[in-house]
């Protein structure tokens, strides 16, 4: 695998979408391939960093009082 | 520039009536201004209810990025529940009701808030692409640590700028964590769909981050020249 086909899989690497031949040929590429790994700990950091900050807050108590009445 | 005319003519009209065969998609054969509750017995309804209101925070949260906007978020998501309910005897116990919650409130969205139309996604082509790496060859800090000291609410609004056919593959993927193909069954469109935009938002988000970051003094894009 060269770098070119590692950054095609790298966002399907990240999520989980690849095969299981897949990931290692891509796990082989980037423990040789110090650019690629920065690459993929840059993604993998920015994932996880909107998952953090997108997942902050709950729906208002009063929100939630009237869809109680609404569904119940 | 394929992409983007792939994702115009592959984009189903999200304010299109949903469609019975499509698996996480409200079907309209409940015909349903009774709400759709004839048929099921108190239990089966009083459950469905619990496992749909089990969903309302992060609902709630996928709302406010979506309309940016507190009381419309309220709206959006009010509305998917009423919809929801109506609609309940087309959901099929045991699959993925977040998923079909949020393809409900995605219908809605671009139904009520955006009169139906996606807007179109325009690509600001190699500059991004350029700007990314000259900040990457010329600021020595690690990039990681570089977005650790960004704050929450940057990140957000990063997401919030996204245009919304790129913000909700990242809402959906990164922030709720389906798959790419649950992801392609609530927006409607093939996998490759879903995989280019994440692809565009993503670089995107790093554009915006990089900028903010130069501008707040976090890095010094010229510092080394």
């Amino acid at each position: 695998m060269n770098c070119q086909d590692c950054l095609e899989r790298l966002d399907r690497y990240v999520d989980r979408e690849l095969t299981d031949a897949e990931i290692e040929e891509v796990k082989r590429h980037l423990v040789d391939c110090p650019p690629c790994e920065d690459h993929f700990r840059l993604q993998v950091h920015l994932k996880r960093l909107v998952k953090v900050c997108c997942d902050q807050g709950g729906a208002p108590a009063h929100l939630r009082a009237k869809l109680r009445q609404i569904l119940f | 520039m394929v992409e983007v005319a792939e994702d115009a003519a592959e984009t189903r009209g999200p304010a299109a009536e949903p469609t019975p065969d499509h698996p996480v998609r409200p079907d309209d054969g409940t015909g349903g201004s009774d709400r759709g509750r004839s048929g099921r017995d108190e239990g089966s309804s009083r459950s469905f209810a619990e496992e749909a209101i089990g969903h309302l925070d992060t609902l709630y949260r996928g709302a406010l990025r979506l309309t940016r906007d507190p009381a419309q978020a309220e709206d959006l998501v009010q509305d998917t529940y009423l919809r929801a309910l109506r609609y309940q005897n087309s959901y099929q116990a045991g699959t993925n009701m977040k998923a079909w919650l949020f393809a409900i409130m995605r219908n809605l969205f671009w139904d009520r808030f955006r009169g139906g139309r996606p807007e179109d996604v325009s690509l600001d082509g190699d500059g991004e692409v350029s700007l990314y790496d000259t900040l990457r060859d010329q600021t020595a800090m690690p990039e990681a640590e570089v977005l650790d000291r960004i704050a929450t609410d940057e990140v957000v609004r990063a997401v919030e700028r996204l245009p919304e056919l790129h913000r909700e593959v990242v809402l959906l993927v990164d922030v709720e964590g389906f798959s790419y193909k649950d992801a392609a069954e609530v927006l409607g469109v093939p996998i490759g769909t879903v995989m280019s935009r994440l692809h565009r938002a993503r670089r995107q988000l790093q554009k915006a981050l990089y900028e903010y970051a130069r501008e707040s003094g976090i890095v010094h894009a010229d510092r080394d020249r």
